[in-house]
This record gives structure tokens, sequence and C-alpha cells, in this order.
């Protein structure tokens, strides 16, 4: 039996060829393949990483970008803790797609669940998204935001840190997870998005 | 001996004394006399000595000459030898140079040969024999043509090459020719000779666009369903019938080039594979628009669950028939390449995998399994929408069992997805399944929540004491009148717990179940994590039902609380006519019985024993604390020691463990009946389970011992 005292579901999700698999192949591995092949269906790594001296793992699901893996992708939102929505900042209709995004997640996701906006490749020369766009939308939808490199390692570490020490705290917060029967509907119609006390971390 | 030392040991003043050292004198004398003469003897004996050993001196220095006379010839005769075998050496080399003259010669003469005997050979339609001749040339040494060209002859291998060019037109030509005719035989016979050529790639190529052209009118037939509107599977046969002429073309060309031109499959399969996609793709578009499969078409909407199954069961053949033909290639690519190096072996397996990973079929799966998990998803919602609907209480209506439902909708949807051949897709459904398990779960808690007047068990039969009585007959009362459908209300809150309790069970088993039947699809450890990641959210289903599962059993507790209230009271109460002692210490076990057997008909067991055992403790704690209020003389202690020793057997003997509940009842109990004071340690041996004051408090409750005598009890 492996040890530790906590377990999250981290799950990204965001168009394809935004950086999805390099930010968790960083992260997990320490590596930024080049070439990366589109993503099948969803990839599952596992990192165990240490916050105020307790053993957090953090199990972490790499959806496909792509449209036709839907169905698939759509299956895991119910369960997950954190779900990190990822754009790439030197292309516009990624961003430009965050919207429908968001419905997708108010649609399957549980209403609690912490969410992240990452603009990724801010190694990129060509930004199309500055920064305080990013931030602003983050704002206006109750999202913590940050802005990362996979290919230079840049903030990869403190964004899924900061995931987990944010759960950590939401796990102590109700100590004795006693199971209330809370978790959003699968289909269900949960309405707004955001308790409005996040605030931002960047 | 000197003189003087003669002379000293003998006393030469006597004549004795003289004499004595004159006869000592004489025996030296002759001891010297013999020593000289064996030394004279000695002499003539050594001198011989020295004489042989001077002669044999001289023969020394005849052998040392003849020993170097030896050595001398012994170095000439290495000498000799070397130059022998330098010689030897040298002769080797010319014959290998002759034998390489030769051989090269005979290359030359040969290469004449051959182009001439190709061009023969063409003329004759002879393919086979200029085949050879070209397969002879590949093979030949390719030192003897740049020997041949280095002494300035025309270079021969431009009349092999310009030779070897036709031969392979003819044969490119001729292949056509048999492949437009659909000559098998002839296709087969070609086949094989281009890599004799030294073009095994063009032979299979070749080979494979032969093998297209005809899977093509198979698949093309293969791909039309006659009866598209037809219920039963036709989609997902049509496209087994293509994926099986794909199959077949495919196993035709290994096998063709298996043993001329290993590992070239992914080659073939390159040029077979557009063919049968754009077959399969078409059976695809049919499907999709007949099936109404489509998100957000509009003629979807109204599709029923019911309906919706025989398109799931078809959507999961099809997607299996592609996952098989997949598999099919790998396996059969392995084989092909089973014969080459590691290297070989790596770049055919990457090759293949390229192939499929890259083909439409692949998108088409893919795009399958999207439309298979979506209804899915539907489907299970729909299906979990109405077991809820049906199981939702209402009084005087009978329900179903909204676990059985779910598990079997959930199970159903597994052993589906199950037979998709899709690991992503069991993962998925796995997922939906969990989150629909769970609204099962919090259904089944809502209905448990709803507050409960009445006792959820059939009530037990009242006490015949006075006080006790008027509390239970004003709780029956109550709640026959508060509701006219109290048995119905009662028999549907104790389903709902029990299904609780089998919904905790059933998220576990299915779990456990789909992790085992999916075992099959796990290619890889990380498959068998995130395969078990999805189950465990599955069995996490559980941990909601089970916590229904307390709150029901919380919601019996509490309406059994006004009784063991009663019960406490009865237990605690002192007055009791002499001659009904007897029947009233059987009371208390016979309502308890009425209890138990009424719960053992509707409840679990475990269920019924964590009801009791917490009743047990309930009403032990209720009475011992209502002790306290009441005054007892010797026969109301006994009267009360009766009940509890009766309780306490009836507990023993019917659920385990609960014995140990009553216990401090017991000896609470036992305290009152005592005769005096002095026999306190028989009560409190082999442990006292109760507070030193508390002892006192009850000892108090005695009206005829004495508060000082108590007080002095030391134990």
């Amino acid at each position: 039996m492996e040890d530790y005292k906590f377990l999250f579901k981290v799950v990204l999700v965001g168009n394809a060829g935004v950086g999805k698999t390099c930010l968790v192949r960083r992260f997990t591995q320490g590596l930024f393949p080049p070439g990366q092949g589109a993503t099948i269906g969803v990839d599952f790594m596992i990192k165990t990483v240490e916050v105020d001296g307790e053993k957090v793992k953090l199990q972490i699901w790499d959806t496909a970008g792509q449209e036709r893996f839907r169905s698939i992708t759509q299956s895991y939102y119910r369960s997950a803790h954190a779900l990190i929505l990822v754009y790439d900042i030197s292309c516009q209709p990624t961003f430009d797609c965050l919207p429908d995004w968001l419905r997708e997640i108010e649609e399957y996701a549980n209403n609690k669940v912490l969410r992240i906006l990452v603009g990724n490749k801010t190694d990129r020369e060509d930004r199309e998204i500055p920064r305080h766009i990013g931030e602003d939308f983050a704002q206006r939808h109750g999202m913590y935001f940050l802005e990362t490199s996979a290919k230079e390692a840049e903030n990869v570490e403190r964004l899924f840190m900061e995931i987990a020490v944010e759960l950590m705290e939401q796990a102590k917060c109700k100590e004795l997870p006693k199971y209330d029967g809370s978790l959003g509907p699968i289909n269900g119609k949960t309405t707004s998005v955001g308790d409005s006390g996040c605030c931002l971390r960047s | 001996m000197s003189l003087s030392l003669l002379l000293e040991k003998y006393d030469v003043s006597t004549e004795e004394g003289l004499q004595k050292a004159l006869s000592e004198i004489e025996k030296e004398e002759t001891e010297v006399d013999e020593a000289l003469s064996g030394a004279l003897s000695r002499a003539c004996v050594l001198e011989g000595r020295l004489r042989s050993a001077s002669q044999a001196y001289t023969k020394l220095g005849e052998v040392k000459a003849d020993a170097q006379e030896a050595a001398n010839m012994v170095d000439r005769t290495a000498a000799l030898a070397k130059d022998v075998s330098a010689k030897v050496r040298q002769l080797d080399l010319a014959r290998s140079r002759v034998a390489e003259c030769q051989r090269r010669v005979h290359d030359l003469i040969d290469l004449q040969l051959c182009s001439a005997g190709v061009e023969a050979a063409i003329k004759a339609h002879d393919y086979e024999t200029g085949a050879g001749h070209v397969a002879r040339f590949l093979s030949m040494d390719p030192g003897s043509v740049a020997a041949a060209r280095a002494r300035g002859a025309a270079d021969p291998r431009d009349a092999m090459a310009k030779a070897a060019d036709t031969l392979r037109d003819h044969l490119v030509r001729k292949f056509e020719e048999a492949a437009r005719k659909d000559d098998a035989a002839s296709v087969e016979r070609l086949f094989k000779l281009f890599p004799q050529i030294g073009r095994a790639e063009e032979g299979v190529e070749l080979l494979a666009k032969y093998l297209a052209a005809q899977a093509e009118v198979t698949i093309r037939r293969a791909s039309v369903v006659s009866d598209a509107n037809s219920d039963a599977a036709v989609f997902a046969d049509a496209l087994t019938r293509v994926l099986e002429a794909a199959a077949a073309a495919v196993e035709r060309c290994r096998s063709a080039a298996a043993l001329h031109a290993p590992g070239l499959l992914p080659r073939a399969v390159h040029i077979i594979q557009p063919t049968v996609c754009s077959g399969a793709r078409r059976v695809y578009r049919e499907l999709v628009s007949r099936r109404r499969v489509q998100p957000g078409h509009a003629a979807r909407a109204p599709l029923s669950a019911l309906a919706a199954e025989p398109t799931l069961v078809e959507l999961a053949l099809a997607h299996n028939t592609i996952s098989l033909y997949f598999t099919f290639l790998r396996r059969k690519t392995e084989a092909d390449a089973s014969s080459l190096n590691d290297a070989a072996k790596k770049a055919s397996k990457d090759a293949i995998e390229k192939i499929i990973a890259e083909c439409d079929l692949m998108r088409a799966a893919q795009d399958l399994l999207g439309h298979y998990l979506a209804l899915e998803r539907y489907f299970l919602e729909e299906n979990v929408n109405k077991a809820l609907k049906m199981a939702t209480p209402q009084t005087g209506a009978t329900q179903s069992s909204l676990v059985d439902d779910i598990f079997f909708i959930a199970r159903k949807a597994i052993r589906r997805a199950v037979s998709t051949g899709s690991l992503e897709g069991v993962c998925a459904v796995l997922n939906d399944a969990g989150a629909l398990v769970e609204r099962g779960a919090a259904a089944l808690r809502r209905w448990l929540r709803a507050p409960q007047d009445v006792l959820p068990l059939p009530p037990p039969p009242t006490l015949h004491t006075p006080s006790a009585a008027g509390v239970l007959d004003a709780a029956g009362s109550l709640a026959a009148r508060l509701n006219r459908d109290v048995d119905a209300q009662r028999d549907l809150f104790l389903a709902h717990t029990n299904e609780t309790e089998a919904g905790g069970e059933w998220s576990e088993r299915l779990a456990a179940e789909a992790c085992a039947e999916a075992d099959v699809l796990v290619r890889s450890d990380s498959d068998r994590d995130k395969l078990q990641s999805c189950a465990a959210g599955l069995a996490a289903a559980a941990a909601a039902y089970r916590a229904a599962h307390e709150l029901a059993l919380d919601g019996i507790k509490a309406a059994l609380k006004p009784r063991v209230v009663a019960w406490a009271e009865y237990i605690a109460d002192p007055g009791v006519e002499p001659e009904e002692m007897e029947e009233d210490a059987d009371a208390l076990p016979i309502a308890l019985d009425t209890l138990l057997e009424s719960a053992r008909t509707q409840l679990s067991s475990r269920s019924t024993e964590a009801v009791l055992l917490a009743l047990l403790a309930d009403l032990a704690a209720r009475a011992e604390a209502r002790i306290l209020h009441h005054h007892y003389d010797r026969e109301g202690g006994l009267v009360v020691e009766r009940r509890a020793r009766r309780l306490a057997s009836w507990a023993g003997g019917n659920i385990p463990g609960a014995r140990e509940r009553v216990s401090r009842l017991t000896q609470g109990a036992a305290l009152l009946a005592l005769e005096r004071l002095a026999h306190l340690q028989d009560v409190l041996a082999p442990a006292c389970r109760l507070p030193p004051n508390l002892v006192r408090d009850i000892l108090a409750r005695r009206t005829d011992f004495k508060i000082e005598d108590i007080k002095r009890l030391k134990f």
C-alpha cells in the first residue's frame, strides 16, 4: 500500500495543441517531448508531492483536445477535484473557445471543483493574448489564473503545487469527509459559476 | 700431552710415578706412529685420483667443442625452415590470387552471358531464367567488375544493368497485364521474381495494388446494406464483411511475400488500407445517419432508452470489429517480421502502428466510440430517471427496487462497454455509471431522511405494567391515527433501508467485476492503473450507500426510542404484585422476541444486530438512570434484578456480544437486590463495572440500608 494521506484528481482540458500533455510531462517526468502526437482519449499519470510534510498523491488525467474524444473526456469531469483549463497564449482561437469549455465544465463537473485557467507557451515570441486579458477572463469566471511555459519549465511546478496546497486546505476544512450527497448530477443543470470568494494568486 | 703436563699429572719423584709417565709416553708414541703410517698409506690413493681428474678435464674440453658444433647446426636449420615457410606463404597468396582471378574471369564471362541471357530470356518470355541471371549478377563480387574496369575495359555492368532494367520493365508490364486480367496464377508467379531481381519492395507494392483493386470490388459489394431499416445489427455486419475482405487481402499478401520478402507487410498494408478505410467510412456514414446517433440530431431526442439498446449493441459490435481488425494487422506484421533482426522487427512494428494510428478507419473507430459513449450515457440517464420515477415512494402503489434497477442497468452498460473492445470506452462508462449509481444513493438518502413518525417495525406487545403500558398505548394509537397507511410506509422505509445495504455491496461487486471483465483489454501497466482508478470511482459510491444505510438505521433507532424509554421505566419500576412476578419478568424478553422476529424478517441480519445492539445499550443506560429515581425495599430490588437478569440472558442468547452491553445494568440491579451490605463484594466480583459513586448512589436507593453504612463501605 502506498503511503499518502490525500489523493486528488486533476483533469486538464482545453483545445488540441495547447500543450496539456507537455505540461503534464514536464511536471511528472521533467521532460519536454518535442513533436508530441495528439493524445488519444485520456492519459493517466501520477505524482506524489509533499505539502507541509504530508504526502499528497496527484492523479493527473490528461485529456485529448480533439472534438471526437469529447464523450470520453466528459466522463472524467465529475470525479475531478481540480480542473485545469489550458489555452495557448499565441493562438487566439484557443482562447476564444474558453466559454465553450466553461459551459461543458458547468454541465459535467461538480460545482465545487477547483478551476484554474492556464495560458501556456509563454516562451513564444508571437503572443496574441495579453496577460491581462486572460487574467480578466479568469476573474470574471471565478478561476485561478497562471501563465506557464512547459518548454522552459516556467510556473509548471508552481501550478500543480498550488493546486495541491489549495485542495489540501479544502480537504482539511471539511475534515472527516462525510458524504453529503451534493455531488453535481451528471447531466443536471447546475448553475452559478464560481463562488465569489475566489482570489487571484498570480 | 706435553711433558710439563705429564710431569704435573704423575708424581715423577717416585718410581711408580715415573713408570706410569713412561708408559703413558710410550702409548702416545705408538699412537703417533700409527697415525703417520696411515697418512702415508693414503697418499698414493690421492695421487691416483688427482691423475684421473686431470684426464677427465681434457675430455670435457672435447665435449664442449662437439656441443658448440651441434648448436650451430640447429641455428642454421632454423634459419632454413624460416625461409621455407616464407616461401610457402608467398605461394599461398599467389594461389588465392589466381583463384580470385579465375572467379573474376568467370564472373566477367557470366556477366556477358547474363546480359545476353537476360535478353534471350525476355525474348523467350522465360522470365524465371532472366531473373536467375539477374540474381547471379547481383550476387557477383563487386571487385570483379571494378577490376575489369580498371584494366580499361568497358564497364560490363552497364549492359547488365540495362538488361536488368529491361527485365524489370517487362515484369512490371506483365504483372500489370496479369492483374488486369485477374490472372492470379501469373500474378503469383511474376511476384516471386521481383525479390530475385532485387526489387522485392516494388513487387510487394505491385501485389498490394493488385490485391487492393481486388478487395475494392469485394468491399464495395460488402458495404451495401440492403435492409437499412432493419433492427438487426446490419451495419455492424456490413462493417464486419468489409474488414473480413480487407483481412483476406492482407493475409494473401503476407503469405505470398513471407518467403521471398519478409518484413514488407506494412508497405502492402499502406497501399491496401485506403481502400478499406473508404469502404468502412461508407458503412459508418450510413450507420450514423440511419441510426440517428449524430449528436444534436433533431430526431434523436424522442429516441427512447429502450429503442437505443439495439443501436448501442450495434455500435459496440462495430467498434469491436474494427479493434479486432487492428489486432489482426499487428499480429500479422509481427509474424511477417519474425525472421528478421530486432531492429527490422521494431521498424516493421513502428510502421504498422503509424499506419493504424493515421488511417481513417481509426478515426471512424474513434467517432463510433464517441457516438456509442454519448448514447450509452443517454441510455444510463434515461433508465436511471425511469428507475427513480418507478421507485419514488407513493403510498398505496407498489414500487420497484431502485437498487436492483440501477445496478442491472449499470452492469448491462459496463458489459456492453467491454464488448466494444476499447479500454477507453470501458473507463468512460465506468465513470458515467459511477455517477448514476451515486444518484441512486442520493435518492434513497432523501427518502430515508423524510421524518419517520411511525415505528418502522410492527409494535412489540405492550407490557402489563401500568406505567409503561400508558406510554406504549399512546404511541401506538398516535401512529395509527397519523396515517392510515402506516404499514405501507413502514414497509417502504424498511425496503429502502435494505436497498441501501445492497447498494453498498453491489457497488463494490460491480467495480470488481468490471475490472475482471475488462482485464482482457489491458495492454500495459498504465492501462491497468487507469481501469482500476475508474473502477475505484464506482466503488466509492459504496460509501454513499453506507452513509444512507447508517441514516436509515438511525431512523429506526429514533423511532424505537419511545419504547425504549417505556421499557427502561418498566425495568426500574419497583412495584409489582408477588403473584405476578414470574409473568412480569418474562414480559420484556417476549416483547424483545417479537421485535427481533419482525426485524429479522424485514432487515438483513447485520442490520438487525446493529439496531438491537444499539437498542440494548440505550435501554440499559436509560434503565440505569431510571433506577436512581425510585426507592426500593428488598422485594422491589429483587424484582428489578430479576428483570435485568432476564434481559441479560435474552441479550446473550440472541445477539452476539450483547450481554456485555447490559452487564452494567445487571450489576446495578444486583446491588439493589442485596440482602445486606456485607455481601457487596459478591456482587462486585470479579470486576466492578460501575464507578464507586454510582455503586453508593444505587445502594442509597434501598430504603433499608443506612447512608452511614454505605459511606463506610470500602471496595
